[in-house]
């Protein structure tokens, strides 16, 4: 019984020895400092499919710094962004959609004139901001119809935009909520661009019309879900036939097998949504130099490379913003077939939080 | 003994032992060195991080959060509109959840404790697991299991007639009352346990029926009552896996999604975020208020005595014994077996969900696609082992942190301080995950703290910070119940006999404090698994953890590989609380695991 009591004794002596010794193992490895260098290197705030490819590229093949990879959906990015107020963290913010740098720009966030010396083809070129201070790496577009081809024909599609807010269509359409899903401000704005007619000035009256138009499609019976995930898994179902999302989720699905069935349409105009990537304009010189060898690298054709092949499935599926450069996959049709305009993110992008929140509480409810 | 105790207010649910008597001397003494080292600790954790994002409500300039140093638009603004349904939609839903987990809690705990019902030992584990389990995934196993052609249809049940009705308020509620369930389950069994059959044989001798003599005994545990109807409503109010997965889906805003939804606009609006997060608060103080004028006539309820006859348990029929256990275990398979038999079907079942006519059928690929993704870096093996780290020391450190805290708390002498620490430890029950993520960094990235005081951000660190931050508040809840019950004069002998105090603890407390020490590190170390709203905003560059990992497969049309990350995630907390309890039996004495409180007996 002595005996017993004794290996009792040691057995918990040595347990708890353990446990104790596993927690300061575990906490000296997740306390341990970065090593201090000379370069501090930078953070990358990114949003990319294929960011964690063209990270690990870039560090093998530029020593010096170190970049280090911030990866996280555009929504928690831009939060932190926010929060951090005036001791960013951020070296460079690499994420889907110009309008959220148009603001960072107005606030003087970005490092202006940090555009690389690069030929950019036309629709690139409509993308660069005059100041320079952010650079449009790709392009996809968003407002792209895609439909489930199990379900319904193509020449059963509407063409136009006007035409989606007819019952028979509205009824079994989905789309994404803006709040929560980065690239569907933009298409809101899009549409409100074209629907009013904007051209300069006031966009009382076209927020107007795009605000009707929307909540016509409400009234049709359209299904809001949050994000990619769910509105086309509401199409696998059969809730709906089409949806209006953007055009690299669509193809995605077709090639990686999680959706034979979808296919795209692409009616009278779809938004053109530049990958952007800008630098942060408050960070030491040090750290904006290499923010900018960066950027400079994305921009190269190694980095297009990487681009084109760290997302297979998602985020490569775009088309390049660079003349000499095409898409990497066959299934995306030539650019001109998506009829895609650009916005002006300086005009648009300050209207993001009072749209989303009149698009969660008019729109979604319904 | 009591079974477990999570108590709301320091020794709240069953009266404790009468309070030692105190040199008055020693009553007067305002300050000592532990408890202002706990203040500053308290401060670090919570106070300064929430109070960050609170006071954004009325000032946004102090964060460079807008132009006015004192406003109240934004008040105005959140009990308007879509927040103000959300603030009204959070109310009533976590008031009815509070009453239906209490009735249904007490119902079971009644026939579990006091009656011969079978497998009484399986319902009591089965609520320990039932806490264990984040609500994002039972909204997950609901979906994987009722959706359209989803688990059920696969395994040729037609449940179309509920989809409707489940993805809905009525859903909505079914998963938060089976959340709340084990929280108000664990509080009433207490409460029971020290109710002796003397109540209930008064109320027979007196002709009372089976009925009458129930409605006579249970308000004889109105603290317990009030106390697991406080928890509920706190964690109902704060609960944010329901609201952003079903609520949002079925387009019913709760106040912690609409919350979520100020600040993940662009640009964020964290004061209307701020004034929601207040009002979660100040919402938990009615049934808190309500408790503690009950409690301030506890000597009514005081009948727990050196005289308690241990509980008698009433002999059901073979007839109603089997009715009563098919009852029991109809309630546990619906809040814990359906979730997790969608999410294992919907692990191993390709084209769940889909209508195309491709084919339900049996696959292994997407626990191949867990462990061997085709896009670099998108596994769940390093995210998993991260997050065990962070378990393992989360949960020691809260462990310890909520022992030290659980003692204050029920201390006889602890004063205004006690009082504050009490009422501050369960307002943070009701502070979302968000919000003390956003805080962390408005707090750890201030230029002064970053500069004079400590510069963590963006670091491990930070992020292990918040998760104690997030654990402390129930862990030390948990604690205090069990402490409570722990006689003085046991400590008392031992530093008579010459004992320190860390031999004091150890020899006396420790053995009877044994079991729940492991099993409140096992909840702590499973919830810090399976949180996401602190872990998605504070992870730092290339650590991520797995419930971040899982969340971001399931959010982009991956769906089969986010639940099969899922299940292997469940597994994995099943199979460490199997061997931490397996070494808890190797290596301790029979007697510490006789005695002191236990989640089964």
């Amino acid at each position: 019984m002595q005996t017993l009591i004794q290996t009792n004794k040691s057995l918990r002596l040595g347990f708890i020895s353990a446990l104790a010794a596993a927690t300061v193992a575990s906490l000296i490895a997740l306390s341990a400092p970065a090593h201090a260098a000379s370069n501090p290197g930078f953070v990358l705030y990114s949003a990319q499919g294929y960011d964690h490819a063209a990270v690990a590229a870039f560090n093998a093949t530029n020593p010096g710094f170190t970049v280090t990879l911030n990866d996280n959906s555009t929504g928690p990015l831009l939060e932190q962004i926010q929060a951090e107020g005036n001791n960013p963290k951020w070296g460079v913010l690499w994420v889907d959609g110009a309008t959220a740098f148009a603001q960072l720009d107005n606030e003087g966030k970005l490092l202006k004139h940090s555009v690389p010396k690069v030929t950019f083809n036309s629709l690139g070129q409509a993308n660069v901001p005059a100041d320079g201070s952010y650079t449009p790496t790709g392009l996809t577009v968003t407002g792209a119809l895609c439909y489930n081809s199990a379900a319904v024909k193509a020449n059963q599609l509407p063409s136009t935009w006007a035409q989606l807010a007819e019952s028979k269509y509205a009824s079994v359409l989905g789309m994404n909520d803006p709040s929560q899903s980065g690239p569907t401000f933009p298409l809101i704005a899009g549409v409100m661009d074209q629907m009013g007619k904007y051209q300069s000035g006031s966009t009382a009256a076209a927020v107007a019309d795009g605000k009707k138009f929307f909540s016509d499609l409400a009234k049709g019976g359209m299904l809001v879900s949050s994000t990619n995930g769910p509105t086309l898994g509401a199409m696998e179902q059969g809730s709906i036939n089409m949806a209006i999302v953007q055009s690299s989720a669509c193809y995605g699905d077709e090639l990686n097998g999680s959706f034979p069935a979808i296919r795209v349409k692409y009616l009278n105009y779809s938004i053109a949504l530049p990958s952007a990537i800008g630098i942060d304009g408050k960070q030491p010189a040090i750290v904006r130099d290499d923010a900018k060898k960066f950027v400079d690298w994305v921009m190269s054709s190694a980095g297009q490379k990487v681009m084109q092949t760290g997302d297979p499935q998602g985020d490569s599926l775009f088309w390049p913003v660079l003349k000499g450069e095409n898409p990497a996959n066959k299934v995306i049709p030539p650019l001109s077939s998506a009829h895609a305009i650009t916005i002006s993110p300086y005009v648009w992008g300050p209207l993001e939080s009072t749209v989303n929140t009149w698009f969660d509480s008019t729109v979604v409810p319904k | 003994m009591a079974d477990v105790t999570i108590s709301t207010t320091a020794s709240a649910v069953v009266p404790g032992p009468e309070p030692r008597t105190r040199d008055r001397g020693l009553d007067k003494r305002r300050f000592s060195l532990g408890g202002t080292a706990i203040w500053i600790v308290l401060f670090f954790l919570i106070v300064a991080p929430v109070g960050c994002f609170l006071i954004l409500a009325v000032s946004p300039r102090l964060f460079q959060q807008g132009s006015q140093w004192f406003t109240l638009t934004f008040v105005r603004q959140a009990f308007t509109g879509y927040t103000g349904q959300g603030i009204f939609n959070s109310l009533w839903v976590s008031t009815l959840v509070s009453f239906l987990a209490v009735s249904t809690a007490t119902t079971i705990a009644w026939l579990v404790h006091r009656t011969n019902i079978g497998a009484r030992r399986l319902w009591s584990l089965c609520m320990w697991l039932l806490l264990l389990m984040p609500t994002w995934m039972m909204t997950l196993g609901w979906t994987d299991l009722l959706e359209p052609h989803g688990a059920a249809s696969a395994i040729g049940l037609n449940t179309s007639w509920l989809y409707g009705e489940f993805f809905g308020p009525l859903g909505i509620i079914i998963v938060l009352t089976s959340a709340a369930l084990p929280f108000a389950y664990f509080i009433v069994s207490a409460g029971l346990q020290g109710l002796g059959p003397e109540f209930e044989d008064a109320a027979r001798i007196h002709g009372a029926g089976r009925t009458r003599t129930f409605a006579t005994v249970l308000p004889i545990i109105a603290p317990a009552l009030l106390s697991a109807i406080a928890i509920s409503f706190a964690e109902t109010m704060s609960d944010f896996g329901v609201a952003f997965t079903l609520g949002y889906h079925v387009h019913f805003p709760l106040a912690t999604y609409t919350l979520f939804s100020a600040i993940s606009n662009f640009p964020a609006n964290f004061s209307v975020a701020a004034v929601i997060a207040a009002v979660l608060i100040i919402l938990t103080i009615p049934p808190i208020a309500l408790q503690s004028v009950v409690m301030r006539r506890s000597k009514s309820y005081a009948v727990l005595s050196g005289r308690t006859r241990a509980p008698r348990r009433r002999e059901f029929g073979s007839r109603s014994r089997y009715l009563s256990s098919v009852g029991v275990g109809l309630i546990v398979f619906i809040a814990l077996g359906v979730p997790i038999l969608g999410a294992v079907i919907g692990s191993f079942v390709q084209n769940l969900g889909d209508a195309t006519g491709a084919g339900a059928h049996f696959t292994l690929s997407y626990y191949s696609q867990a462990i061997h993704p085709s896009t670099v870096d998108n596994s769940l093996g390093s995210p998993l082992v991260l997050s065990n780290q962070l378990g393992l020391v989360v949960a020691t450190l809260t462990g310890v942190m909520a022992i030290v805290l659980a003692r204050r708390l029920v201390a006889s002498h602890g004063g205004w301080s006690q009082r504050i620490t009490d009422i501050l430890l369960l307002g943070s029950v009701a502070v979302p995950g968000v919000v003390l993520g956003v805080g962390y960094i408005f707090f750890y990235n201030l230029s002064f703290i970053t500069s004079h005081v400590v510069d963590i951000y963006k670091t491990l660190p930070l992020l292990m910070l918040a998760l104690i931050a997030s654990a402390l508040p129930g862990q030390t809840r948990f604690m205090a119940g069990p402490v409570s019950q722990i006689q003085p004069s046991l400590s008392e002998a031992a530093r008579v006999h010459g004992a320190g105090r860390f031999r004091t603890w150890r020899t006396t407390n420790m053995p009877l404090m044994s079991r729940v020490l492991v099993w409140g590190w096992l909840l702590t170390f499973t919830k810090t698994l399976s949180e996401l709203a602190i872990a998605q905003i504070l992870y730092p560059p290339s650590q991520e953890p797995a419930s971040v990992t899982i969340q971001s497969y399931l959010a982009n049309f991956q769906s089969g590989t986010g639940t099969a990350m899922t299940v292997l995630t469940l597994a994995e907390m099943f199979g460490v609380i199997i061997i931490a309890l397996a070494i808890y039996r190797l290596v301790t004495p029979e007697g510490w695991r006789r005695t002191g409180w236990s989640v089964v007996k």
